[in-house]
């Protein structure tokens, strides 16, 4: 330390004079410098995070893909036998193919009440999986032919469960409950996001993924030789059409499933939506956050350069070219650019490795690291340098212009007139420190203009993430209190007759149970199609209800089928066209149905019938997949024991649980959104009050010492120095919380994505709180800056103007 | 603090026998410390009494503006005592004294200064809304002759009636002291003197102490009381017997 003092002051000598004067005038102007940055910085944090994030997704994932051969083409069928595998190979385009066994089981979790399901994937007898290799965590793969029946478990639900290696796990696997021990904790290029098709958000408490050994899981389900998963890869050129054209033609007598690419991998498209929203914020945020510190920067310089006018005429009339006087203002600020920059790099980095923290509850890799994007950090600095030159461009060229005899004489005494709204007639209302307020907004329109917008800027950033908290709110209400009002819904392995119902209505507990059918169908409108689950609801069910916009349930017709709206939305529908079902289980069969009605819904896309005319169009006769069920609070031990120990019972999701572990999820990450919007929110307000109150105070030091000996108590002083920015502010709030509410539509409609969506919920407590913190921090900042007023000397007002 | 309304009207009677408005002794102003100490004003005494009009003359670095400062409560006192009816200033805190100088100063400045965004007629109401017994601005106006020109703003006033503005705004509040710092100075002489006459006509209608400072000597005649200050030190002191007239004055 010692050595740096004599270090630093050699460098300071080492100067040049210019930038001697530059670090002097850099260390008075500390404080509102420092505003600027961080306002710079908040924008730079938001694009360094979010595009450091994009690169650390999307390489991890790609290397992932790469290294565990994630396959291109997927699709489900009821059984072929193991020689179709060779078949399938032979299809032109195929590189790779793997086939195996997902079958989806009822779980009973040492400490967990209720029911969990599982989806068991097979792994091969010998040596690994050709495609979507395994990643191990923890353990081993569970080894085959021992008497010890073994699992491995994907991380999510082991974490969820506290499970490790050695521990067991009952799963009913075809009507017989068996015990499993767990070898190894694994991942799988196929569940990074670990959760049931179409879900939004992970419920790992009872959703989880398994491997073991085909032998086992083939033995268990009657598929032994057989296989009802497949998974393959692209030659180099392939179309990826064509094939999926060819495996669905070749597997439909197995009962396919339909084949589907990436774009449609649950778990791909998942990642997929979040990279999409990512960039929307790279984006949107930084560029406002940018252009507010520009607008402070020049601000902040057009003063410096005005109480600087004689020097620049000084520096002028000795010989300093325009250019030469112009480079010494951009170096001031591209000073604040630097520190901006710098605060913004630190900031980008530390929340985006909270941030990757959080991802790790959504998105489960072998290892994923915060990797910064350099480029961005390039770009971010010259952006920032833009926008600062662009601040000061102006103010330093009319300067410059100014031929040096003339800048030598002071500027003009300004020339005011009646404000509009006194020219309006409102005038003697106002006392005289109001007027002042008043006169002084008027004059420096442009000025006051932004300085209002940053303000409403500052107030509309704190709508967004409470209006995503409401919406999230909005739609756990919606979707468990309107639309499911069962507690469980229990499903079948295989759809079954319509005696499996009465079953249900004898389990212990059971007060109501409503049948419910599921039918995998491709949906498809001109050149659009969609695959998903069709729904067979009780007409006039009241437990799960197909519920429209307004919010009223609609009754399903005899004919015709009601979609999401979202969906309507994809496939270019409204209710009277027709679409095409195309029935994806047993005989494949082509169904025109009229679209009878439009749901409301927020978490991927649905498709609804009546049940009875589902099963019509099946020509299948009555049967369920299972169904939906109240059960009664004091028999609930009762009802859970009993249907661990259901055989037929392929699952038992309970809706309170999925509720509160939607509920917790969500909360997380919109807690940390929360967070740095508030912190952002309160910089900006800060920030902008702090820079309008310091250059105010400088432009009017005289006035203001003259009112202080004319006996102004310093309290009245500081009232007429914020009056302007209450003014402001009082402006400001309710445009901010119209942007605000614009802003929240905005980006709802851009996550409007076909796996979640949101709904505009915007309300008073959320504007209220907006209202408070911008007013809170913008009154503690002009506090804050008016403390200067102390230092008035006020002497000087007696001093003559030379 | 009486109010100035209050006090009882202008004695004629000799002033040895009238309470002083303010009395100063070794008034004494030292600036900076050490070997830089700048000593402004060296133990000055003198007493000031109401209805009087004092110029205070002296060139540059005199200390005549320290000395104004000191009475317009703007600065205390290193040493000597300040007592403006018996109160010592130079023991008041800042709230004492902006309290002072609300109540009983009223400011002339050389450069005016009025607020640039208010009218002639609202910089005098700036101060009539803060002060408790104050006459309507348009009296105020009306006293320095402004009565047609309430509704500009100063930079459509000339640097006369800037400056006769600034008078209607210090005797709004009737002080009990008018202070004057070169008031003048920025101005010709036939403006000079119109504003000259205002202050003059002030100090006669309302019996306010008013005191002049200027470095022009020709304004000395105008005056009750005349000190000389040169090197923080009163060299001397004048009674003019009989005022002179304000229009017969001429520099």
């Amino acid at each position: 330390m010692a050595q740096l003092w004599p270090l630093t002051s050699d460098l300071f000598h080492e100067m040049n004079l210019l930038d001697r004067k530059l670090l002097r005038d850099l260390r008075a102007l500390l404080s509102q410098a420092l505003a600027v940055a961080l306002v710079m910085a908040c924008g730079l944090t938001m694009m360094i995070m979010t595009r450091s994030l994009i690169l650390s997704l999307n390489t991890t994932r790609d290397t992932y893909y790469s290294q565990s051969r994630f396959a291109d083409v997927f699709v489900r069928l009821k059984r072929a036998p193991n020689a179709v595998r060779a078949q399938l190979s032979a299809i032109s385009g195929v590189a790779t193919v793997e086939t195996g066994i997902a079958m989806q089981v009822t779980l009973d979790v040492p400490g967990l009440d209720l029911p969990a399901v599982g989806l068991l994937n097979s792994i091969p007898e010998r040596g690994e999986p050709v495609l979507n290799r395994v990643y191990l965590r923890a353990g081993r793969l569970p080894f085959s032919g021992t008497t010890r029946r073994e699992l491995a478990v994907g991380e999510a639900f082991a974490e969820a469960h506290h499970l490790r290696p050695g521990d067991t796990i009952s799963a009913v696997l075809n009507g017989t409950k068996q015990t499993f021990h767990l070898s190894g904790i694994a991942l799988s290029p196929e569940f990074i996001f670990e959760a049931p098709p179409g879900s939004a958000l992970p419920d790992n408490k009872t959703y989880g993924v398994f491997w073991m050994p085909y032998k086992e899981l083939a033995t268990a389900f009657q598929l032994y030789g057989a296989f009802n998963s497949v998974a393959l890869t692209l030659a180099p050129g392939a179309s990826e059409g064509a094939v999926i054209a060819a495996v669905d033609r070749l597997l439909a007598p197995y009962g396919g499933r339909g084949a589907y690419g990436r774009s449609n991998h649950p778990s791909h498209r998942r990642l997929d939506d979040e990279i999409r929203v990512l960039q929307g914020l790279s984006i949107a945020f930084p560029l406002v956050f940018l252009s507010v510190a520009a607008f402070m920067t020049n601000s902040v310089m057009s003063r410096q350069i005005a109480l600087q006018r004689e020097q620049i005429a000084m520096l002028k009339a000795c010989g300093f070219s325009n250019a030469q006087v112009g480079a010494h203002y951009f170096k001031f600020s591209l000073a604040i650019v630097l520190v901006g920059t710098g605060l913004g790099g630190i900031g980008g980095i530390l929340l985006g490795h909270r941030l990757v923290g959080l991802y790790h509850l959504f998105f489960r890799f072998p290892r994923l690291d915060f990797l910064l994007d350099t480029r961005v950090l390039v770009a971010a600095t010259l952006v920032s340098a833009l926008a600062a030159f662009l601040g000061v461009a102006g103010a330093v060229y009319r300067a410059v212009r100014l031929p040096p005899a003339e800048a030598m004489r002071p500027e003009a005494p300004a020339s005011f007139r009646p404000a509009l709204l006194e020219r309006l007639g409102a005038a003697r209302w106002f006392s005289a420190s109001f007027r002042m307020s008043l006169r002084n907004i008027e004059r420096r329109p442009v000025r006051s203009g932004l300085t209002c917008l940053a303000l409403a800027l500052a107030t509309a950033i704190l709508i967004v993430p409470n209006s995503f908290r409401d919406g999230i709110s909005h739609v756990i209400d919606f979707q468990w209190d309107i639309v499911q009002r069962q507690t469980v819904t229990l499903s079948l392995v295989e759809p079954g007759s319509v005696r499996a119902l009465a079953d249900f209505r004898h389990l212990p507990g059971v007060v109501l149970a409503e049948p419910f059918r599921y039918v995998p169908v491709e949906l498809r409108a001109g050149p659009v199609t969609r695959r998903l689950l069709l729904q067979g609801l009780a007409d006039h069910g009241i437990l799960s209800r197909v519920i429209d916009a307004h919010p009223r349930q609609l009754t399903l017709p005899a004919r015709g089928i009601v979609i999401s709206a979202k969906l309507a939305d994809i496939l270019r529908v409204r209710p009277g066209d027709e679409v095409v079902a195309k029935v994806l289980e047993g005989e494949e069969r082509e169904l025109a149905v009229p679209v009878a009605g439009l749901a409301e819904d927020f978490a991927g896309t649905a498709a609804y019938m009546e049940l009875s005319a589902l099963n019509r169009l099946l020509l299948e006769g009555d049967r369920i997949s299972g169904a939906h069920a109240v059960v009664a609070a004091d028999r609930w031990e009762e009802f859970l024991l009993a249907v661990k120990n259901t055989p037929r019972l392929a699952g038992c999701v309970v809706k309170a649980s999925v509720r509160e572990g939607f509920r917790q999820t969500t909360a997380a990450s919109i807690g940390l959104l929360q967070k740095i919007y508030l912190l952002f929110a309160t910089i900006v307000a800060f920030g902008i009050i702090y820079n309008s109150a310091r250059i105010s105070l400088s432009e009017r030091a005289r006035e203001l010492a003259t009112l202080r000996v004319l006996g102004f108590t310093r309290g009245e002083v500081s009232a007429v120095l914020v009056g302007e920015l209450v003014l402001l502010t009082v402006v400001a709030l309710p445009l901010g919380l119209l942007l605000g509410s614009g802003l929240a539509a905005g980006i709802i409609t851009t996550v409007n994505t076909e796996t979640v969506r949101l709904p505009l919920v915007l309300t008073p407590s959320n504007y209220a709180f907006a209202v408070l913190v911008v007013a809170l921090a913008s009154a503690l900042s002009a506090l804050f800056a008016a403390r200067k007023l102390a230092d008035i000397d006020l002497v000087s007002a007696l001093k003559a103007l030379d | 603090m009486p109010s100035p309304a209050t006090t009882p009207p202008v004695s004629t009677g000799n002033p040895a026998t009238r309470e002083p408005v303010f009395q100063v002794r070794g008034l004494t102003r030292v600036y900076g410390g050490g070997e830089a100490a700048v000593t402004a004003l060296h133990g000055v005494d003198f007493d000031l009494f109401r209805g009087e009009l004092i110029v205070l003359l002296g060139a540059s670095g005199s200390g005549k503006s320290t000395l104004l400062n000191q009475l317009g409560g703007l600065d205390s006192p290193t040493s000597g005592t300040l007592r403006y009816r018996g109160r010592d200033l130079g023991a008041a805190g800042e709230h004492e004294l902006t309290q002072f100088r609300r109540d009983a100063v009223g400011f002339v400045f050389q450069a005016y200064n009025l607020i640039p965004s208010l009218t002639a007629r609202e910089n005098v109401a700036l101060i009539t809304e803060i002060c408790r017994d104050p006459m309507t601005p348009e009296t105020a106006l009306g006293l320095v002759g402004l009565a047609s020109r309430l509704d500009h703003f100063p930079a459509q006033l000339s640097g006369g009636e800037q400056q006769r503005v600034a008078i209607a705004r210090a005797i709004a509040k009737r002080p009990e002291l008018l202070l004057c710092d070169e008031p003048t100075g920025a101005l010709d002489v036939h403006t000079g003197i119109t504003v000259l006459e205002a202050v003059e006509r002030i100090n006669r209608e309302l019996g306010t102490l008013a005191v002049i400072i200027t470095h022009n000597a020709i304004l000395a005649d105008m005056a009750d009381r005349v000190f000389t200050l040169s090197d923080g030190r009163i060299v001397s002191e004048r009674t003019n017997t009989r005022r002179g007239l304000v229009c017969d004055l001429a520099w």
